[in-house]
């Protein structure tokens, strides 16, 4: 039963790009929502979950709280283009050396954390920090396009160039990274490593005390988690084809990659998953559905008035989504958060297989 | 015989507090050796300063002939000496199982020989029933038991066990006492901390008593409780003989 739930979702995923753009689609989208926004939504999902899984490794299984892998992300975007757009260098040989870029800010930051004893909430502040300071260099250098950020010149459809005119390619590459990093996290969770860094967390002295340098696989862990969400940091780039440092390098990215993991359950095999299925959804909703807006008075006003309370209500999220660019989807994560420390402490993953056993 | 573990004017300080005082105390292969003492004698902390957890202020220690001042403790580990903790600590998420290959991983890379070596070490200390259960379920007893395997898992020479019987019933010592006894006939040496006499005396060959972070004494079970020195550390001056 759960297996076939599974083998038909696969087989959705798989076959949805075909699909998409037909009428049936267009008929039962919401609001004349298009087939491809329908594949962006997916896409997002399939990034989202990836970056979370990538986050996985070293603030679910190793339990190392980093708030700063929007750096890495960022770092990841940035390799790349810059040797695109300055070299000539394709993106898809990019990738690797912006995953190798991210890949070493990650072990800097971890054996400078690790080095000094930076623990729990320390070291999730030293994370931020790193971040931040990243974010402001990009800001202030010439050479990665300042506040402007960089625009990746179009040509075409280019497999070489990892460009698409549609959206169909990007849905496969972000579907096969996703199932990629799942597929090596569930290896990881079988094997030495994976023990290790669910050790570490659970009980550092303890891990220690039995043969884990403990000191050792967190840096592991950190270097190959940055590594993994640098690649990510490329395939946005590419997909969005424009990046600038208050968007990929921004403390929100980091919190947007972590939410997920939190939710769908952080240190499981598919937690992270399931957290991007859960939340992606929401955060796009929010953005079309209250789209729109209006000033911080004419919000005063229209509750002054004696308009319907639905009215007043809609006006407010409206504006609040158009304030602060996804204002709505910050109030929704904020509320779903709340829930899943209520209800799910430990998020979706575990709460399911507690209420309907495995 | 074979020397294992030797540590000599081994002393760690807190602040102005000397914990431990120039301890000499050394550890032959194929006995069990305890460690006893009022609370606050400074056992534990001679564990911590043997097993890589706490740096002596003075002092050497060496095991199997090599220094090991300055070494980690999954260093201390590998060259074959393991401790458990006073207070357990299980990784309560996993499985009494996986508990138990984290430290079996020190010795096989592979998973299915890894899970092989648990399995022995729980049979080892007769626990292989709740090899499924997870960690956080298990009543005292158990994790105190769920600590000895995984030391056992790693293979060692000698392991520091650090109040294993506190907090079980007297049957539970039984039990307890077997599958320490089980452990030394497989040929590991152990160097034990207790609270509970008569384990120690049916236990140990020699006996190191500490107080206030002095040596005090030292010998077999049988001389060292008539020690007046002993006697007056653990019941007052009223009762030195």
């Amino acid at each position: 039963m759960k297996r076939a739930a599974l083998a038909a979702l696969i087989v959705f995923l798989l076959t949805l790009p075909l699909f998409a753009g037909s009428d049936a689609v267009a008929r039962i989208m919401p609001r004349g929502l298009s087939g491809s926004a329908l594949l962006n939504v997916f896409l997002l999902i399939f990034l989202f979950g990836y970056l979370a899984q990538s986050w996985n490794i070293l603030g679910g299984f190793a339990g190392q709280l980093s708030l700063g892998h929007a750096a890495f992300f960022g770092l990841g975007a940035y390799t790349s283009t810059l040797l695109y757009t300055e070299f000539g260098l394709s993106p898809w040989l990019g990738m690797p050396v912006g995953m190798a870029v991210a890949g070493l800010f990650g072990l800097a930051i971890g054996f400078v954390s690790f080095h000094y004893r930076l623990a729990g909430p320390f070291f999730t502040l030293a994370t931020i920090a790193f971040a931040e300071l990243i974010r402001l260099t990009a800001l202030h250098l010439k050479f990665t396009g300042g506040s402007m950020g960089i625009l990746i010149p179009l040509q075409g459809n280019s497999f070489w160039h990892f460009q698409f005119t549609g959206k169909t390619p990007y849905y496969y590459i972000a579907l096969a990274m996703l199932a990629a990093v799942t597929a090596l996290i569930w290896w990881m969770s079988r094997s030495r490593i994976g023990h290790y860094l669910h050790a570490i967390r659970q009980d550092e002295d303890a891990a220690e005390a039995i043969g884990i340098d403990t000191r050792r696989y967190k840096l592991i862990a950190a270097t190959l988690s940055a590594a993994l969400t640098g690649a990510g940091g490329t395939l946005y780039a590419q997909y969005t084809q424009y990046i600038v440092p208050d968007d990929v390098f921004a403390v929100g990215m980091s919190v947007e990659i972590i939410l997920r993991a939190i939710v769908g359950g952080s240190a499981t095999v598919f937690g992270p998953v399931v957290g991007s299925f859960i939340l992606t959804p929401v955060a796009e909703a929010t953005r079309v559905l209250f789209s729109g807006g209006g000033s911080g008075a004419a919000i005063v006003k229209l509750f002054a008035s004696d308009a319907a309370l639905e009215a007043k209500l809609s006006g407010y999220f409206k504006f609040l989504a158009a304030g602060g660019g996804g204002g709505g989807a910050l109030m929704l994560y904020g509320l779903i958060l709340i829930f899943t420390c209520l209800v799910m402490p430990a998020g979706a993953i575990p709460w399911l297989r507690r209420r309907f056993g495995q | 015989m074979n020397r294992l573990l030797e540590a000599s004017g081994v002393t760690v300080t807190f602040g102005g507090l000397t914990a431990v005082n120039a301890v000499d105390c050394h550890v032959d292969e194929g006995e069990i050796v305890g460690l006893i003492g009022p609370n606050g004698a400074g056992k534990t902390t001679f564990f911590n300063a043997i097993s890589g957890f706490r740096r002596p202020d003075r002092g050497t220690v060496t095991f199997r002939g090599q220094n090991i001042l300055g070494l980690r403790p999954h260093k201390i580990s590998h060259m074959g000496m393991s401790r458990t903790f006073q207070i357990v600590k299980p990784f309560p998420e996993m499985t009494v199982l996986d508990n138990v290959m984290v430290g079996a991983f020190s010795v096989h890379a592979s998973p299915a020989r890894a899970r092989e070596a648990a399995l022995k070490a729980l049979e080892a200390v007769r626990f292989s029933g709740w090899a499924h259960r997870l960690a956080s379920d298990l009543p005292v007893a158990g994790r105190k038991r769920l600590e000895v395997a995984k030391v056992m898992a790693c293979d060692p020479k000698l392991i520091l066990l650090d109040e294993v019987m506190a907090g079980l019933t007297p049957s539970e010592h039984n039990e307890m006492i077997d599958a320490v006894r089980n452990i030394r006939s497989s040929g590991i040496t152990v160097m034990i901390i207790e609270h509970v006499m008569p384990v120690i005396m049916n236990l140990c060959d020699r006996i190191y008593v500490l107080h206030h972070g002095d040596l005090i004494c030292e010998g077999a079970p049988a001389a060292v409780v008539r020690d007046p020195e002993v006697v007056r550390a653990y019941l007052g001056e009223d009762f030195a003989l």
